[in-house]
C-alpha cells in the first residue's frame, strides 16, 4: 500500500484518486503493533486472552488493564493505544447504561458494536462538524458478549467496521494467531478447551515466556457473565497449556502455524 | 386592575370579566381498563372525546397499538395524548432500525416512563396504560403517572373514571375483601365480560365516559379488535 | 428586598427604581397573543355523501363590538382542501399565510403532487401543538375538510393542537347550538346528499344567528366535491322574528 503513498494521506477525511482513506489504513497498520489478544466465542461462552507486554521488571503489571468490562454481559479486549481505547470503552460503557436506563434491558452485543463503531467513525479535520477526534482511533478491539442470540463475540477496527467472528486475533502476532485460530477452532469446542486453545495460541506467538502476569484471561458465560481470571485460575489454566504440549511431547519447535490439536 | 384599566380606558369603564388565563392543558375524559392473563391481555377504551359538558365527538379510538404485541391506551389531555404517541411510535421505529428487533413491552414499558420523566417540569397530562406480552408470551400490564411513575400490575383502570373502577377490579379480580374464594386463573371470556362490565358501570356514572368501547385482544397471534356499545347521553 | 411595604401606599424611596410590574395591557406586545383581539364565531361543517361543507359567518368582532362585517374565514387551500377558522383574525392570517406559501412551494416544484388535506390537518395539529408548548398559542379553531384519496375528510384541530375527526364539526357556540341539531339529523339520515347536508348547515347558521350574539346574517359556505371547490358568499341568512311578537318582555 505504500506505493501509492502521495499528498492524499495528508487529510484524514480525502480520499485518493485510488479511492483510499490512507489514514484510516495507516490507522490499521497501527494496531498491528499492539500487544496480541485473542478471542474464541464457543456455545457456552466467550473467551478472551491478551498479552501484556511487561517492558520492565520494575513494572507493575496489574495497572495494565486490556480486558475491561463494559456491561455484566459484555466484556472487551483491546490493542493498539490504550489511551484511545479508554474513549472508545468510555462510550460503550455509557451506551450500555443509557439502554439500560431507558429500556430496562441489556444492551445487545452488536448494538453495543454499533454504538462504539459510530463514536470510531467521528474524527475529522474541522471543527465545525462535531468531530470527537481529529484522527482515527489506534485500536483494534474484541467484544466478547452474550445476549439473548447467546455468546457472541465481535471484532472492530479503526475504520469502524465491525464483523462477528467465531475466533478472532488482533495485535502484532494476529496473523500468525488467526492462522492457528483456523485450524483450531471447531463449533462443539467446549469454553476450557477454547481458553486452552487461546493460551496455546498466545504462547506461541509471544516473544516473551508466557506466565500468570503477563496475559489476561476472561470468560463470558449466560451464569457469571463477566468473569476475569484471577492470578491462581491463569496459573491453572496455563498448567493446561504446559501439559497439553508436554503430551505433544515438543514444545520448543511450535511454529505459528502448526496445529495444536486440543481434543488429544 | 382597577387602577390599570382605568389608566388606558375612560374613566366610566368597568372592570370587566376578565379573560380566563391561558392553559397548555385540557381535560378530554375517557377511560382506558387493562386486564392481563397468562397468555393473553386485553385492553379497551371508550371512545368518547370531550371537554367540559361538550362531547368532541363519539368515535375516537383511545388506543394505540405500538407493535404486534403492545398496545397504549391513553386518555386525559388529547392534544399530549396525540404527541406522545407519535413521538412513542417513532422511537420504537428508531429502535427496530438500530437494534434490528422489535420492542419489548417491558422495554416499552421502561421507555415510556423515561420520556414522561423528561418533560417533569411541564408534563404530559396524560394517564397512560400500556398492555402487552412480555418475551415470554405472558400478559402484563403498566400502568403511569403523568410524570413517568411507573407500575407493573395484572390489571388496572385509569383515566377519568379510573377511580370509579379500579375497586371493582380488585375486588372481580384480585378478589380482595371476599372470604372463602379460592383464586382460579382468569380466562379472556371472563375477562372481556368484566372488562364490558365495568364499562357499563363507569358509562353510568362518569360524564367523561360513555359511547362506545374499543377493545384489544393481545394474544400470541396478534392483535384482534373489538367494540361495545356503550349509553351515549 | 424593599417591595414588602407594611404600609400600604406609603411612600416608597425605592420606587423609581424599581421595574414596573408587567401588565395585561393592550400595549404590552408579549401578553397580546394570550387572548384573541379581532375574532370569528363559530364554524359549522359536515360530510355528506361525496364531500365536505364548511361555513362560518363573516363578522370579526371586537371583544362585544360587531366591528369588521366582511372578514372571510372559510378559505380554498387547493383543489382538494378546504379550511375555516374561527378564533383570533390575525392568527388566522398568519396561518393563512403559512399554508398559502405550503401550496406554492408544492406547486413549485410541479411534481403533479399536492398537499392533501389529512397532511395538513397533522400539520396543524403540529403547528399549533409547538405554540401551545411555548405558552404562545395561535388562538384558533380550524376545520379542514376535504378529499382525501376520494373519500370526505373532516378534522379540526384548536388552540391546543387537540385535534379529532368526524362527520360533523362545530366550534365555539356551535359546537352547543349546531352540534345537537346536526348529531340529531345525521342520526335519521347518516348519509345525507349535497343538497340535505347544504340545507341543514344552512338551517345552524340561521338558529346560530338567533342565539350567538358574536354572529352574523352574511355567511360563507364551502363546498368540496370530486368536481372541485366552491365557495359561495357572503349569502345572507333568511331572518325570522315573528316569534319575538309572541314573546312577553
Amino acid at each position: 500500500m505504500f506505493l501509492t503513498r502521495s499528498e492524499y494521506d495528508r487529510g484524514v477525511n480525502t480520499f485518493s484518486p485510488e479511492g483510499r482513506l490512507f489514514q484510516v489504513e495507516y490507522a490499521i497498520e497501527a494496531i498491528k503493533l499492539g500487544s496480541t489478544a485473542i478471542g474464541i466465542c464457543t456455545s457456552e461462552g466467550v473467551v478472551l486472552a491478551v498479552e501484556k507486554r511487561i517492558t520492565s521488571t520494575l513494572m507493575e503489571s496489574t495497572t495494565i488493564e486490556k480486558i475491561v468490562e463494559i456491561d455484566k454481559h459484555i466484556g472487551c479486549a483491546v490493542s493498539g493505544l490504550m489511551a484511545d481505547s479508554r474513549t472508545m470503552i468510555d462510550r460503550a460503557r455509557m451506551e450500555c447504561q443509557n439502554h439500560w436506563f431507558v429500556y430496562n434491558e441489556r444492551m445487545t452485543v452488536e448494538s453495543c458494536a454499533q454504538a462504539v463503531s459510530n463514536l470510531a467513525i467521528q474524527f475529522g479535520d474541522s471543527d465545525d462538524d462535531g468531530a470527537a477526534m481529529s484522527r482515527p482511533f489506534g485500536v483494534a478491539i474484541l467484544l466478547a458478549g452474550i445476549d439473548e442470540n447467546g455468546p457472541q463475540l465481535f471484532h472492530m477496527d479503526p475504520s469502524g467496521t465491525f464483523v462477528e467472528f467465531d475466533a478472532k486475533a488482533i495485535g502484532s502476532g494476529s496473523e500468525g494467531a488467526q492462522q492457528s485460530l483456523q485450524e483450531m477452532y471447531h463449533r462443539s469446542m467446549t469454553l476450557t478447551e477454547a481458553t486452552t486453545a487461546a493460551l496455546t495460541i498466545l504462547k506461541q506467538v509471544m516473544e516473551e515466556k508466557l506466565n500468570s502476569t503477563n496475559v489476561e484471561v476472561m470468560t463470558m458465560t449466560p451464569d457469571k457473565l463477566f468473569h476475569m481470571f484471577t492470578k491462581d485460575q491463569v496459573e491453572e489454566a496455563l498448567k493446561k497449556v504446559t501439559s497439553l504440549e508436554h503430551t505433544k511431547g515438543d514444545v520448543s519447535t511450535h511454529s505459528q502455524s502448526e496445529v495444536v490439536s486440543t481434543d488429544s | 386592575m382597577t387602577a390599570e384599566v382605568n389608566s388606558y380606558y375612560p374613566d366610566y369603564a368597568t372592570e370587566t370579566p376578565k379573560q380566563f388565563q391561558f392553559s397548555p392543558y385540557a381535560d378530554n375524559g375517557g377511560s382506558v381498563v387493562a386486564i392481563a392473563g397468562d397468555d393473553f391481555v386485553i385492553i379497551g377504551a371508550d371512545s368518547r372525546l370531550s371537554t367540559g359538558f361538550a362531547i368532541y365527538t363519539r368515535d375516537q379510538n383511545k388506543l394505540f397499538s405500538l407493535s404486534k404485541s403492545t398496545v397504549l391506551g391513553c386518555s386525559g389531555c388529547w392534544c399530549d395524548a396525540l404527541t406522545l404517541t407519535r413521538i412513542l411510535s417513532a422511537r420504537m421505529q428508531m429502535y427496530e432500525q438500530e437494534h434490528n428487533k422489535v420492542m419489548a413491552t417491558p422495554a416499552v414499558a421502561q421507555m415510556l416512563s423515561t420520556m414522561l420523566y423528561y418533560k417533569r417540569f411541564f408534563p404530559y397530562y396524560v394517564s397512560n396504560i400500556l398492555a402487552g406480552l412480555d418475551t415470554d408470551g405472558k400478559g402484563c400490564v403498566y400502568s403511569y403517572d403523568p410524570i413517568g411513575h411507573c407500575e407493573k400490575a395484572t390489571y388496572k383502570a385509569g383515566g377519568s373514571a379510573g377511580a370509579l373502577l379500579q375497586p371493582l377490579l380488585d375486588n372481580q379480580i384480585g378478589l380482595k375483601n371476599m372470604q372463602n374464594v379460592t383464586p382460579a386463573p382468569l380466562t379472556l371470556e371472563k375477562a372481556l365480560a368484566l372488562l364490558k362490565d365495568v364499562f357499563i358501570s363507569a358509562a353510568e356514572r362518569d360524564i367523561y365516559t360513555g359511547d362506545k368501547v374499543n377493545i384489544n385482544i393481545i394474544t400470541k397471534d396478534g392483535i384482534k379488535e373489538d367494540t361495545f356499545e356503550l349509553r351515549k347521553d | 428586598m424593599f417591595s414588602n411595604n407594611i404600609v400600604e401606599n406609603s411612600y416608597d424611596p425605592f420606587q423609581m427604581y424599581k421595574k414596573k410590574p408587567e401588565t395585561a395591557s393592550p400595549f404590552n406586545f408579549v401578553e397580546r397573543s394570550k387572548a384573541p383581539v379581532t375574532t370569528g364565531t363559530s364554524v359549522v361543517a359536515v360530510c355528506f355523501k361525496n364531500g365536505v361543507i364548511i361555513a362560518g359567518d363573516t363578522l370579526g368582532s371586537y371583544g362585544s363590538l360587531a366591528r369588521f362585517r366582511n372578514c372571510p374565514r372559510i378559505i380554498k387551500v387547493n383543489d382538494n382542501i378546504i379550511l375555516g377558522a374561527g378564533g383570533d383574525y390575525g392568527d388566522f392570517q398568519y396561518v393563512k399565510d403559512l399554508i398559502e406559501q405550503k401550496v406554492i412551494d408544492e406547486q413549485c416544484l410541479d411534481d403533479g403532487f399536492s398537499l392533501k388535506p389529512k397532511s395538513l390537518y397533522c400539520w396543524l395539529t403540529r403547528i399549533m401543538y409547538n405554540r401551545r408548548s411555548k405558552f404562545d398559542p395561535f388562538w384558533n379553531n380550524f376545520v379542514v375538510g376535504g378529499l382525501q384519496d376520494g373519500v370526505p375528510f373532516l378534522g379540526t384541530v384548536d388552540k391546543l393542537g387537540t385535534a379529532y375527526c368526524d362527520k360533523i364539526v362545530c366550534t365555539g357556540y356551535g359546537a352547543y347550538i349546531a352540534i345537537p341539531l346536526l348529531r340529531d339529523a345525521f342520526e335519521k339520515n347518516p348519509n345525507p346528499t349535497e343538497q340535505e347536508a347544504r340545507d341543514l348547515v344552512v338551517k345552524c347558521m340561521e338558529v346560530l344567528f338567533y342565539r350567538d350574539a358574536r354572529s352574523f346574517p352574511k355567511f360563507q359556505l364551502a363546498v368540496i366535491t370530486k368536481e372541485g371547490v366552491s365557495i359561495e358568499g357572503p349569502l345572507d341568512i333568511k331572518q325570522n322574528w315573528e316569534v319575538a311578537y309572541v314573546t312577553q318582555n
